[in-house]
């Protein structure tokens, strides 16, 4: 599941980038198109010559801009992984932020703030233990604090999407206070706004 | 207090014994562990086994068997097992009556099964029903005549021909099942790669509501048997803990928003919904009373969940549960006297009925794993409920005392029954005179 969703975000990520990268290709063929003419009227004597640097330069050019949608893609790639990596553990059967959850939040509101086309779904998750339709109130709870501080942090609503998934989608197996305190958290998702 | 002592020292009695026979909470299919004092008055009947013709090649179990494990799971019969007629078993045992059969092929490849309810002393014949069923649908011709055999005997409808709905985890992904109410006979529901999980029946037993996560988020869903899927109330965020209401089939559900959660009442047909209850706190797991007149809810207005009542018209709202930081997931007894309810101490789920007011607490389930999810029988004589006691959860029938455990389902991971409703068609017709 989780995988799917990187792959997704990975791929539309990518999606921009290509975009982008259509967008800026018109300024860069622009000098190209201008040194053809220039050499056809200066030096007549080597066209060939002059073709074929045009073409490595084509080819570098087209190598660089690979290498900057790879570097943008990995960047924007990290800042996902990133955010989708910033867990928030909560107390049993609490929804308050703790202080160390909120020092996670705020690195989570920066990227946010800096990357105004991400969009985030919050998911609140609680442990194994109690029943599954409180749980899911509670996993409503924690996601809505979440939601909360980021809001206040200077992020907009309309950038933020709260959702519980009660105790149907653990982090850690087992019955163990360790698997529990894993559970009791949210997280996010990350979408890139088109 | 006298009760209270006998409860205390039966409860200690119990703690011990349930020290040692891990093995019995193992073993298959049979009844396991007592827990509580019984409360109830059973009669014992005597079983024989039917006269069977040569000529039957047997894959499923006997007549006999299936009335023996029927009445052992009604919480209203004691079985005095006997190989042939025997009076003076009977007497001793005050087997007023018995039952028994004959069974034999047919040229069609089925069998052709009498069934007969005898008064034990003077032999004579209460009931006779004679079915003529493919050997697989022998359970459920059994379950038939044994719930006529309820019906004449205590003038009450059985509900060895109901079924159970439950969560089976299926590939790694919970669907939602059907089987009859002894877990035999189970079907498939929901083939989603997303979960599925909180069915309930809808009247009549038709179909199921659901809830399933394939839009990334909690959301309800009906189906009717061999129809396809609806979504329900798409104008809400978040929905789930549905509660058929059981006189006009209006569900009241849970929807959680911006982190607020609160009950609404929707009709299925139009879509419709409206807020039930405006409250501050948090509400969830709603359940109805028998006649739909009331609700009981869980709040967390306290800080953790505690359990609630209010009318339908969301008048006279009372707390009911004040023992304990977490009860949870109400369910009210068809009989309208009790609630049964999960309760949680020390990281472990218990399951607890109580009076209305509270008063009258009785823990049904004790240092047997987690115990969860209780969901009474229509004719309020069991309670369904998973455990996860044998290592993995499974389904689980007690009586409402809490005595005579039978695991019903055997592989897999098994949670979340949800008892059906008396089946209609089956109603037994009162009988002029026996046949």
């Amino acid at each position: 599941m989780k995988n799917i969703v990187k792959i997704a975000l990975i791929s539309s990520a990518a999606c921009l980038a290509l975009v982008a990268c259509a967008k800026k290709q018109q300024p860069q063929t622009d000098p190209a198109a201008d040194t053809a003419p220039a050499a056809a009227a200066g030096q007549e004597a080597a066209p060939a010559m002059t073709q074929a640097q045009a073409d490595s330069l084509a080819a570098e050019q087209a190598r660089l801009e690979a290498e900057r949608l790879e570097a943008e893609r990995a960047r924007l790639e990290a800042l996902i992984n990133q955010i989708m990596s910033e867990d928030v553990y909560f107390d049993f059967d609490r929804s308050e932020l703790t202080e160390k959850a909120k020092e996670l939040l705020a690195q989570v509101g920066e990227l946010l703030l800096k990357e105004k086309r991400f969009t985030i779904t919050i998911e609140g998750h609680t442990d194994a233990r109690g029943t599954e339709d409180y749980n899911f109130t509670l996993g409503a709870k924690r996601a809505m604090k979440v939601k909360e501080f980021l809001a206040a942090y200077g992020i907009e609503n309309s950038r933020m999407e709260s959702v519980s998934y009660g105790k149907e989608a653990p982090k850690a197996q087992g019955e163990t206070e360790e698997a529990y305190s894993q559970n009791r958290r949210a997280n996010f998702r990350v979408n890139i706004k088109q | 207090m006298r009760e209270n002592l006998k409860r205390f020292v039966w409860g200690l009695v119990l703690a011990l014994a349930c020290v040692f026979p891990q093995g019995v909470f193992a073993s298959i299919d049979t009844i396991a562990v007592d827990v509580g004092i019984s409360v109830f008055k059973t009669t014992p009947i005597g079983i024989v086994p039917f006269e069977e013709r040569p000529g039957i090649d047997w894959i499923e179990e006997r007549p006999h068997q299936i009335l023996t494990r029927d009445a052992n799971l009604s919480g209203r019969f004691d079985v005095v097992a006997s190989e042939k007629f025997n009076l003076a078993l009977f007497s001793r045992s005050k087997a007023k009556h018995y039952m028994t059969g004959k069974v034999e092929p047919t040229a069609d490849g089925r069998l052709a099964v009498d069934c007969y309810l005898y008064v034990s002393q003077s032999k004579t014949l209460l009931l006779g029903e004679r079915y003529t069923v493919p050997q697989k649908e022998l359970r459920r011709a059994m379950h038939a005549f044994f719930d006529k055999v309820i019906y004449q005997l205590w003038g009450e409808r059985g509900v060895a021909s109901t079924r159970i709905a439950y969560v089976s985890k299926i590939d790694g992904v919970k669907q939602v099942v059907v089987s009859d109410y002894d877990g035999f006979h189970r079907s498939q529901i929901t083939r989603d790669s997303t979960i599925s999980m909180m069915p309930v029946w809808t009247r009549g037993n038709k179909g199921l509501v659901y809830v399933n996560f394939k839009t990334n988020r909690p959301r309800l869903y009906t189906k009717n048997f061999g129809r396809p899927e609806k979504p329900l109330f798409e104008q809400f965020d978040q929905t789930y803990s549905p509660a058929v209401n059981p006189v006009n089939g209006e569900l009241l559900f849970s929807s959680s928003k911006d982190g607020k959660t609160d009950l609404y009442l929707g009709n299925m047909e139009t879509g419709k919904a409206r807020k039930f209850a405006y409250l501050k706190s948090n509400q969830t797991s709603p359940a109805w009373s028998p006649y739909a007149t009331e609700v009981l809810f869980t709040s967390d207005r306290g800080g953790g969940p505690q359990i609630f009542v209010m009318g339908k018209d969301g008048s006279d709202l009372r707390r009911v549960t004040f023992m304990g930081r977490y009860n949870e997931r109400a369910s009210w007894s068809p009989e309208g006297d009790r609630i049964a309810y999960t309760s949680m101490d020390n990281g472990k789920m218990n399951i607890y009925t109580c009076a209305l007011d509270g008063s009258d607490i009785v823990q049904l389930t004790n240092n047997a794993g987690n115990n969860e999810h209780p969901s009474w029988s229509p004719d309020g004589k069991l309670i369904a409920f998973s455990s996860n006691r044998s290592g993995t959860y499974q389904i689980y029938i007690m009586r409402k005392d809490g005595s005579n455990v039978t695991r019903i389902t055997q592989a897999g991971e098994n949670t979340s029954p949800t008892w059906s409703w008396f089946y209609e068609e089956n109603k037994p017709q009162p009988k002029e005179g026996s046949k």
